[in-house]
């Protein structure tokens, strides 16, 4: 049973040449982790905004359990938010930041001490509850706003990059405390980010936006080795995916001088084709992509060669990843081998074909 | 707000508009309630209706006929136009030096600037009055002008706080290339400069277009009376002849209204940062 | 001469006609007031040293000073209260981005740009008893006319209301620009919450607006201690009717243009700047036991 259900919803901003989001279908299960993830403009908040309340819905429905909430107040939709920024009402201690929804709902005083401390102890703010949040640490303030939300006991969770204001070490650390958290309750959640790693650490499905379409939903795994598009392709796995653009003839392609395996069904069809693989998939050979190498970057564990293709008529990128006692100088000229198996192959209208 | 309005929004944005026309009938109810009344004939003033069936225009011609109008807008506009142009350059340049060349005792003076500022008029008036005595100004254009025409703590403050917050490279640049400080001043600062200028400049002009106290104290001469002092002085010659009051009184509003609408914005924020006006 | 120098001198030239213009006008005054308020003078005759004659006799001989200081604490206390209540509500109404609201909002501080004399005629003739608007208004209920202007009582009521219809704008206008400083993620959170617009407006942004709150009361009681030009317009130069509106600022007035008593009328000047500084000192300290740090 779907918790949260998009069916078609769109936005479109006056005045704006393209629609924020474009008939968005996607249904997040009960208890699933849903990360919408994309770069800035695709939508990502657009969405999580039309989920709470805050945007307006221009078309289509939006539904939380069996209601249609499209048109539903903020408020009575059984939600909550973590906010980028927190929003923490400064003129109130961390207590009563937690306590204020239970208190506008006209919950008795008991039960909301009852429900903030246990909230406080799950969190670890137990010692911080007397506080206001000019007196918190940024990794603090964050924890209130999550308990602001537990507290409330929602249908949905909904998070707007939550750890994007938190530095490197901390974000990590949070990043598996909310994982473990939703696990343990069992809530909903709808996560924003633009950080393709929170994405896929983090989610039980990723849905990945751009300039307001839904480009693949799925679980990171699926994401990772099957992308249904280009962009999909070079936008998951860091460094991205190598992507050339390979001409085909007579049913065949080559690159760097060497002949690719394309299986016969797609060469029979196109014309051109974008051929992808992952850096970790490339291994220097005898017999591979004639590449000639531009920079080094050694990692200790790992090194990643950057280079050109040595192709007669026009010269691609090249990122590999080899293993870190590999010596390679800048100019030399090798050879790149690869697994068939690890290809994909994407039509010129960038879907993935096969 | 979400999708298409619930009747529940809909019955909220009608009251606030209710609301909001409520505020709007009480900031406007008294000054149309005088528009309507100096239309009027003096015998009809107790009747409520809005627009008189003969609206008598020539109130307002009457007011010509007892009062120097147009001299007193001279006068008005001669002084706030004088002290307007002399508060706006001389706080603009004590107000660069203050925020950034360093000479001795700098910042001990402009504290003791900050403190004048808490002076209450009541306290300055008499003494101003018998400055004006002493200097044999009583009764003339120059006590109306001269003691604004320098600037003013609050000016200087104003102008000082602006001018501290525009960034250091500017300056630094023309001091590289050899600017002297006037030069930074008039060619680089003041362009920069127009927003804080603007406030200035409106609520000066304001000020001293409404002020009543001074003029009252320094002035006798119809010749070279203000409008406040015009309306004041018929106010008391032409007692309960409410028609021509009124009409004086919308043609002292109009230039004001006229401004307000043109300088609003940067009359409501010079307002809302400095908390000044509104005396 | 090294530029640094240069720059020093420079300074001083650029400061000093304002810094002449604010120690004649401004510094000598207040020394010389202070001077005053120990003399008396009638600016014909010479001046008298008579030391503390005169803050003597403001305190134990004058009856006046006694119905100035209850007059002006009734005209502030009514001028001041209803203005910060009328001007929270009103700015909570334009603190919202709905059709027009920009036009509302110029129209509702309009009065702001409008001299306190035209005020005043304008409201004399909306006070006056037989003809004016409010005692016609009341007739269609049945009611008989008012004496707004003419019944000591009633004329320090109608004294209050046109204060409170000046200074509505002017603090609607400072309360407004604290109320669009309160971060939109914090009322959205509250309507995630659950809060209604009400609800925002009590719990979320007065609380956040506390500051401009103090800072409104504090401007508002200095400027109705004040008060002068409203009152000799409305009500007349001698604060009438009957002593009805004779507030301080109209007693120093008369003490000093009309009876020519300078040193008298300054020890009184000194006496409203000490009771101004002390409420102000004491207005401060409250908002910042109260204040909220951002």
């Amino acid at each position: 049973m779907a918790l949260v259900t998009f069916d078609s919803v769109t936005r479109h901003y006056p005045g704006a040449d393209r629609p924020a989001l474009d008939a968005l279908d996607l249904a997040v299960t009960d208890g699933e982790f849903m990360v919408l993830v994309g770069p800035s403009g695709c939508g990502k908040t657009t969405t999580l905004r039309m989920l709470a309340g805050l945007e307006p819905v221009d078309a289509g429905q939006i539904y939380i359990g069996d209601h249609d909430v499209t048109a539903a107040d903020p408020g009575h939709r059984d939600i909550a938010m973590v906010f980028q920024n927190y929003a923490l009402y400064p003129h109130m201690t961390v207590a009563q930041n937690m306590g204020f929804a239970l208190k506008v709902a006209k919950t008795p005083k008991a039960e909301i001490r009852a429900r903030v401390a246990e909230a406080a102890q799950l969190l670890g703010l137990a010692e911080l509850l007397g506080r206001k949040p000019k007196d918190l640490s940024g990794g603090e303030r964050q924890r209130v706003a999550m308990g602001r939300a537990i507290v409330r006991r929602p249908q949905v969770f909904l998070m707007d990059e939550p750890l994007s204001n938190l530095d490197a070490m901390l974000r990590v650390q949070t990043r598996n405390q909310i994982a473990e958290l939703q696990r343990r309750l069992e809530i909903t959640t709808v996560y924003v980010t633009h950080d393709q790693v929170e994405a896929m650490t983090m989610g039980d499905r990723v849905a990945v936006l751009r300039d307001g379409v839904l480009q693949q939903c799925a679980a990171p795994r699926e994401l990772y080795r099957t992308p249904a598009n280009v962009f999909v392709a070079g936008f998951i796995g860091s460094p991205a995916m190598n992507l050339f653009t390979v001409p085909v003839v007579d049913g065949a392609a080559s690159l760097g001088g060497y002949h690719l395996g394309v299986p016969r069904e797609i060469s029979s069809a196109a014309t051109h084709l974008v051929v992808g693989i992952r850096p970790e998939h490339l291994q220097i050979a005898d017999r591979g992509i004639g590449v000639e190498v531009d920079f080094v970057e050694e990692l200790g564990a790992d090194t990643y060669l950057y280079g050109t293709t040595v192709d007669p008529q026009t010269s691609q990128s090249v990122v590999a990843r080899v293993p870190g006692n590999t010596e390679v100088r800048r100019g030399a000229r090798l050879s790149l081998g690869f697994d068939v198996t690890a290809l994909h192959f994407f039509g010129s209208d960038g879907a993935r074909l096969g | 707000m979400t999708g298409p309005p619930t009747r529940h929004r809909i019955a909220g944005l009608l009251g606030v508009y209710a609301g909001l026309g409520a505020v709007t009938a009480c900031a406007l109810f008294p000054i149309l309630w005088a528009l309507s009344g100096s239309l009027k004939r003096q015998a009809e003033i107790s009747q409520p209706m809005l627009l008189p069936a003969h609206p008598q225009w020539s109130n307002y011609v009457e007011v010509f006929a007892r009062m120097p109008f147009w001299r007193m807008l001279f006068n008005t506009i001669l002084y706030a136009g004088c002290v307007t142009a002399g508060q706006v350059f001389f706080c603009s340049l004590a107000g660069y030096a203050f925020a950034r060349l360093p000479f001795t005792g700098r910042d001990t003076l402009f504290v003791l600037y900050l403190a004048t500022l808490m002076v209450p008029l009541t306290v300055t008036v008499i003494p101003q009055f018998i400055l004006m005595r002493v200097f044999g100004w009583t009764d003339t254009m120059w006590a109306m002008i001269i003691p604004g025409l320098l600037g003013s703590a609050f000016g200087t403050y104003l102008m000082r706080q602006f001018f501290a917050t525009l960034p250091i490279d500017l300056e630094e640049a023309a001091i590289l290339d050899g600017c002297s400080p006037w030069a930074i001043y008039w060619r680089i600062l003041l362009p920069h400069a127009k927003p804080a200028v603007m406030v200035l400049a409106v609520l000066t002009w304001i000020n001293v277009w409404n002020d009543f106290l001074w003029p009252l104290l320094m002035i006798q001469r119809k010749g070279i009376a203000t409008l406040t002092l015009g309306l004041v002085w018929m106010q008391g010659e032409y007692v309960a002849e409410w028609p021509v009051l009124m009409a004086a009184s919308m043609l002292m509003l109009a230039p004001l209204v006229v401004i307000y609408a043109i300088a609003q914005r940067a009359f409501v924020s010079g307002i809302a940062a400095t908390g000044f006006g509104g005396r | 001469m090294n530029p640094t120098r240069r720059r020093a001198r420079a300074g001083r030239w650029f400061i000093a006609p304002n810094l002449a213009a604010v120690a004649v006008f401004m510094a000598f005054p207040l020394a010389f007031s202070l001077y005053m308020s120990f003399q008396r003078w009638d600016l014909f005759t010479p001046p008298r040293f008579v030391g503390a004659t005169n803050y003597r006799d403001l305190f134990t001989g004058d009856p006046l000073f006694g119905i100035a200081v209850r007059n002006t604490t009734v005209f502030t206390l009514g001028t001041v209260v209803p203005t910060v209540l009328i001007s929270l509500a009103v700015a909570g109404l334009l603190n919202r981005k709905i059709k027009g609201i920009g036009l509302f909002r110029a129209i509702a501080f309009l009065p702001l740009a409008v001299s306190s004399v035209v005020i005043a005629v304008v409201w004399q003739f909306v006070f006056n008893t037989d003809s004016g608007l409010l005692n016609i208004m009341l007739s269609w209920f049945g009611i008989a006319p008012v004496p707004w202007l003419t019944e000591p009582h009633w004329a320090m009521v109608s004294l209050c209301l046109v204060s409170i219809w000046k200074s509505v704008p002017f603090a609607t206008v400072i309360l407004l620009a604290a109320m669009q400083g309160v971060p939109d993620s914090l009322h959205e959170a509250a309507r995630i919450d659950g809060a209604g617009e009400v609800r925002r407006f009590m719990s979320i942004t007065v609380p956040m607006i506390r500051g401009a709150v103090w800072f409104v009361v504090v401007i508002s009681v200095i400027n109705a201690f004040q008060a002068f030009d409203l009152v000799y317009v409305l009500t007349g130069s001698s604060g009438g009717p009957e002593t009805g509106t004779y507030v301080l600022a109209i007693m120093l007035f008369q003490q000093a243009f009309a009876f020519l008593d300078f040193g008298y009328a300054s020890a009184l000047a000194w006496v409203m700047f000490a009771v101004l500084l002390a409420l102000t000192v004491v207005q401060l300290r409250l908002s910042r036991r109260n204040a909220v740090n951002q």
